[in-house]
């Protein structure tokens, strides 16, 4: 009895001793070829806060193509913790990680990096103002970082006080308009020559979003409301409510840039010329957590992104300008943000 | 029949004599005593620790423990991080924890840390798994862990001293003073351990490129990085004290204060600079519970009054230049319980009769203070209450014949102004053979989670309109148990099935923050294997080995969000199909080898199971662990002295993603024990 334990035991031990390797350590790297169109778009995939799971996905809108986590494939590193924004500038893309606290420089064509811009705390958008400068919004700042992106180094910084953080940047002439998103109310006015903070428009809670239309008025979503302010006289020229319970609105315009689309549930769409808001939404929720908006600034193609459950891959539904479905594709966890090539 | 019954009693509990049985086997016949222990325990499954199992390692937290010794699954994000355990499949807030009777889950967040309560504080861990758990406490969708503490039988002075020194500038210091006379005992213990926690790793997720003139890559390698913000600094005291007033019913405090100040490490996918950023917990605690105890012929009385007081402060803040520091969140809590409880037992022929009645007071405070208004003002965010907790429980167990018994048990839970409704258990258990102790076990309950005070009232996103979770689960099993002088064993095997509806989650909204919502229908099954045995081969050779091993679907069968959502019929996330620990022991004289071995199959990280992907799936986790340990007996001293070597293959790991973990570790303890 004694001697068939032990011979067991001795058994039982080298099994597990042989079948313990963990399956761990460096990713493959794939290459992948410029594609033919050079006209694709990039879906940022925020991932999940603390997870590290943030992802990038490239479609062809012309072929349908869909390629997932195309970042770690073409460089065999994880893209990070909450991957924010993405800006292509001078045929370089810039992704903006959010909690990695990092800024990848990639080629559009290949995925492939190019370099990195680190130094800085919470980053959430970038906006070029010259070819060898470029700010960066911060989260949990109050500054703006000033880089550049020739060299990829922090080269100053924007005191914002009293407004911590900082989030989109639209520019009108040598004014640039920064909203001041969490636990704020003000846009403001930074002089791109000085880089000092000249001037802060009021508008309604946590602005986000902001895009410049034909009529060059720049427009603005805060807590359920749009904003149309006069970049010239900064103030707000008219407030149109979209929901009354202060949600969270997505904000983007067209090709042409005289129709607004806003996605607040549904999407909506407006004239840059209309006084009133529509009564009726232009593409109806068909029961998604929408957690994005983009419009092909070519095509005027409208897309929206499905973040499902927030813990599963996300879905983007593609519509043409009339809002008839055109595809649908499935990117990574939380698409958030998206670039055009 | 004395003999007969003394070895029954020895057969069934005697992993699970402790000092309150003593003063039983004091008082009661034996006979009674029998009767009285297969009836409290009746169909129930449950894993019970020893000290020597809990003892194992002094630089091991209460973590390290569960996850060597039981099915439970320990998700642990790192070493001295969060460690949470959850049974068969279901969620941290679903294992309800008590020490000493009282309450250990937080009002707060539901869960309980296993990683800052250091093994050498318990002396007794119950686990009750599935249907068991509501003769613990209501709430235990996944079961309920009953923790304990004691002073030693033994008259006189006793001293035990250790000292660990370990890899990562890690420093273990426990000191136990005991003294008993007469009716009087007392212990005091002291654990204080620090830790560098600074290990380096490579960095698998990250690159350092090399570039030509032209900007493009020429080559790249693997950051070689320390774990970074990651160190620790913990202290407990815990003080027991024994009175037995004979006539007047035994008297017992525990107290116990921890202050635990822990840096969160930072992701191996974060690229800011250690000194530009500090992410820190700190937690002070203190737990008291006086207990009154008097034992009848045929009753038993007790009462028990506590006091919890936790504050626990969250910090993230960015360096802004001359060591001048800017909070991004300052949450800090804190909360006040007042606990008490009334509890008795009946024995009347074949039949035991017991009732409780458990009540806590809760009053919580929640702060963010690092908010800074529209006004640019700083702010403070939160939210304040105070909750009344009320558990009532009554249990008929029964035992026609010998071979049988049952029980029906019914709980009944108050929380705020809200009742959940009644909540039954029902057990049953045969005895199939008495040649190895084969015994038939089935259980059932009904039972109800209500929500925590975060779930309500949590600024933002607390939503007031929770409704309780609710579990159904059935499980049944056999177990045998066999002990002679020179070998011993015994294993059971345990099939389990439960279904909970209103399962609560936390996702985010169109407003831009997260709130809870009641969502899913989750199902979970599975199988519980486990087994031990020890052979004495001769005079100076021993052989131990205790496995275990679970099988465990946790399906999501909530409604589809809609006809994209590929998370129905899935396995929950970081939930492992299979688990399994193994230990194996050798002594020879005073030597002994210990080999530990822990696995866990891939767990997923999406809810749609997505294996496709680069990110989504963690690969299984193997881990070994070895120690070789010797007492050396001097005239008036013990020496023990212990090596341990972790993660033995050196092997380079993330256990949760983005988390990375130790390499090869060691630590040298030192024990001592006057005589």
């Amino acid at each position: 009895m004694t001697l068939k334990m032990t011979r067991t035991f001795t058994i039982i031990l080298l099994l597990l001793v042989t079948g313990s390797c963990m399956k761990y350590g460096p990713s493959e790297t794939e290459a992948f070829l410029p594609g033919p169109s050079s006209k694709g778009l990039f879906i940022v995939n925020e991932g999940n806060f603390m997870y590290g799971n943030a992802s990038l996905t490239y479609y062809d809108p012309q072929s349908g193509n869909v390629e997932n986590e195309v970042f770690i494939r073409a460089n065999g590193i994880n893209l990070g913790d909450v991957a924010q924004s993405m800006t292509i500038h001078n045929g370089l893309g810039y992704i903006v990680v959010n909690n990695s606290g990092v800024i990848f420089v990639i080629d559009p064509a290949t995925f492939r990096l190019k370099g990195n811009i680190t130094g800085l705390i919470s980053p959430r958008h970038i906006h070029f103002v010259s070819q060898n400068k470029a700010y960066v919004t911060d989260l949990y700042r109050e500054k703006i970082t000033i880089i550049d992106p020739g060299t990829y180094t922090v080269t100053g910084s924007i005191n914002t006080t009293g407004h911590r953080s900082t989030e989109e940047m639209v520019q009108w002439k040598n004014d640039l308009f920064v909203s001041c998103w969490s636990y704020d109310n003000k846009i403001l006015v930074v002089d791109t020559q000085t880089d000092t903070v000249t001037d802060s428009i009021e508008v309604g809670n946590q602005p986000s979003r902001m895009i410049l239309d034909k009529n060059n008025k720049i427009w603005c979503a805060a807590s359920g409301e749009i904003y149309r302010i006069n970049p010239d006289k900064r103030t707000v020229e008219k407030i149109f409510t979209v929901t009354d319970d202060a949600s969270y609105s997505y904000l983007e315009i067209n090709a042409s840039k005289d129709t607004l689309y806003i996605l607040n549930r549904d999407v909506w769409r407006m004239a840059a010329d209309d006084e009133k808001f529509p009564a009726q939404p232009f593409i109806r929720n068909r029961n998604s957590r929408y957690y994005g908006l983009a419009v092909d600034p070519a095509t005027s193609h409208i897309y929206v992104a499905d973040a499902i459950d927030y813990v599963q891959p996300g879905k983007i539904y593609r519509f043409d300008p009339d809002g008839t479905p055109v595809d649908t594709l499935t990117a990574g966890i939380n698409p958030g943000a998206f670039c055009f090539q | 029949m004395k003999y007969i019954t003394l070895l029954y009693w020895v057969l069934f509990c005697s992993f699970q004599l402790n000092a309150q049985d003593t003063v039983q086997v004091r008082q009661l016949d034996s006979i009674r005593i029998v009767a009285q222990r297969r009836l409290r325990d009746m169909g129930v499954q449950k894993t019970s620790l020893d000290s020597a199992g809990l003892r194992n390692d002094i630089t091991g937290s209460l973590a390290q423990v569960l996850s060597q010794n039981s099915t439970v699954f320990i998700k642990s994000y790192g070493r001295a991080t969060l460690s949470t355990a959850s049974f068969r499949g279901t969620s941290p807030s679903h294992t309800q924890v008590t020490w000493n009777g009282m309450k250990l889950n937080s009002p707060m967040l539901g869960m309980v840390d296993f990683s800052i309560i250091p093994s050498y504080f318990i002396d007794e861990a119950h686990l009750y798994h599935g249907p068991g758990s509501v003769i613990v406490a209501s709430g235990g969708l996944g079961g309920a862990i009953a923790l304990s503490t004691r002073t030693i039988p033994e008259e006189g002075l006793h001293l035990h001293f250790i000292q660990g020194i370990g890899s990562f500038r890690t420093f273990d210091d426990f000191l136990r003073v005991s003294f008993g006379k007469n009716r009087w005992k007392t212990s005091t213990r002291i654990y204080y351990t620090s830790s560098a926690n600074d290990y380096i790793y490579t960095n698998y997720r990250k690159k350092i490129f090399y570039y030509d003139q032209q900007g493009n890559i020429t080559g790249f390698e693997y950051p070689r990085e320390q774990n970074q913000n990651g160190s620790f600094l913990d202290f407990h005291v815990l003080q027991d004290i024994d009175f037995n007033g004979s006539g007047w019913g035994n008297w017992n405090l525990s107290a116990w204060y921890s202050r635990t100040d822990r840096g969160i490490p930072l992701l191996n996918v974060d690229y800011k600079e250690n000194t530009s950023v500090r992410n820190n917990q700190r937690e002070n605690a203190f737990r008291g519970v006086i207990r009154w105890r008097k034992l009848q012929q045929y009753s038993k009385w007790e009462a028990k009054a506590g006091y919890t007081y936790t504050d626990l402060l969250y910090e993230y803040k960015r360096d802004m230049g001359d060591n001048q520091w800017a909070n991004m969140v300052h949450a800090q809590s804190y909360v006040n319980t007042f606990f008490s409880r009334l509890e008795t037992e009946w024995y009347i022929n074949k039949w035991m009769f017991s009732g409780n009645l458990t009540v806590n007071q809760h009053f919580v405070t929640s702060l963010d203070n690092a908010v800074v208004s529209v006004e640019g003002k700083q702010n403070i965010m939160g939210y304040e209450q105070a909750r009344v907790e009320a558990s009532g429980f009554l249990s008929v167990k029964y035992r026609p014949a010998e071979r049988l018994g049952f029980s029906v048990d019914v709980r009944k839970d108050l929380y705020g102004r809200e009742f959940t409704p009644l909540t039954p258990a029902f057990f049953a258990e045969y005895l199939v053979s008495r040649r190895g102790e084969v015994v038939l076990k089935a259980s059932a309950a009904r039972n109800f989670r209500y929500p925590t005070l975060n779930d309500l009232y949590f600024m933002p996103g607390g939503n007031p309109d929770l409704k309780p979770e609710q579990g159904i689960t059935f499980d049944g099993g056999i177990t045998t148990t066999h002990k002679e002088t020179r070998y011993s064993w015994n294993g059971s095997v345990t099939g389990f099935y439960s279904l909970i509806d209103n399962w609560i989650v936390w996702l985010p909204t169109f407003k831009g923050f997260w709130s809870p919502v009641n969502v899913k229908q989750v199902k979970s099954y599975g199988t519980e294997i486990n087994g031990s045995m020890a052979v004495k081969l001769n005079k100076n050779w021993k052989l131990s080995a205790d496995g275990h091993f679970a099988w465990t679907k946790s399906i999501n069968l909530g409604d589809p969000v809609n006809w994209a959502d590929q998370a129905i019929g899935k396995q929950l996330v970081y939930i492992p199909e299979y688990s399994s620990a193994f230990t194996g022991r050798i002594s020879w004289k005073a030597w002994t080898f210990m080999y530990q071995w822990t696995y866990y199959s891939e767990r997923f990280t999406t809810s749609s199971n997505q294996t496709d992907s680069r990110i989504g799936v963690l690969s299984p986790y193997f881990m070994n662990d070895i120690s070789l340990e010797t007492a050396i007996r001097l005239p008036h001293l013990v020496i023990n002295l212990k090596g341990i070597v972790r993660n033995l293959f050196n092997e380079e790991y993330e256990s949760v993603l983005a988390r990375p973990m130790p390499g090869i570790n060691y630590t040298i303890s030192i024990g001592i024990s006057p005589l």
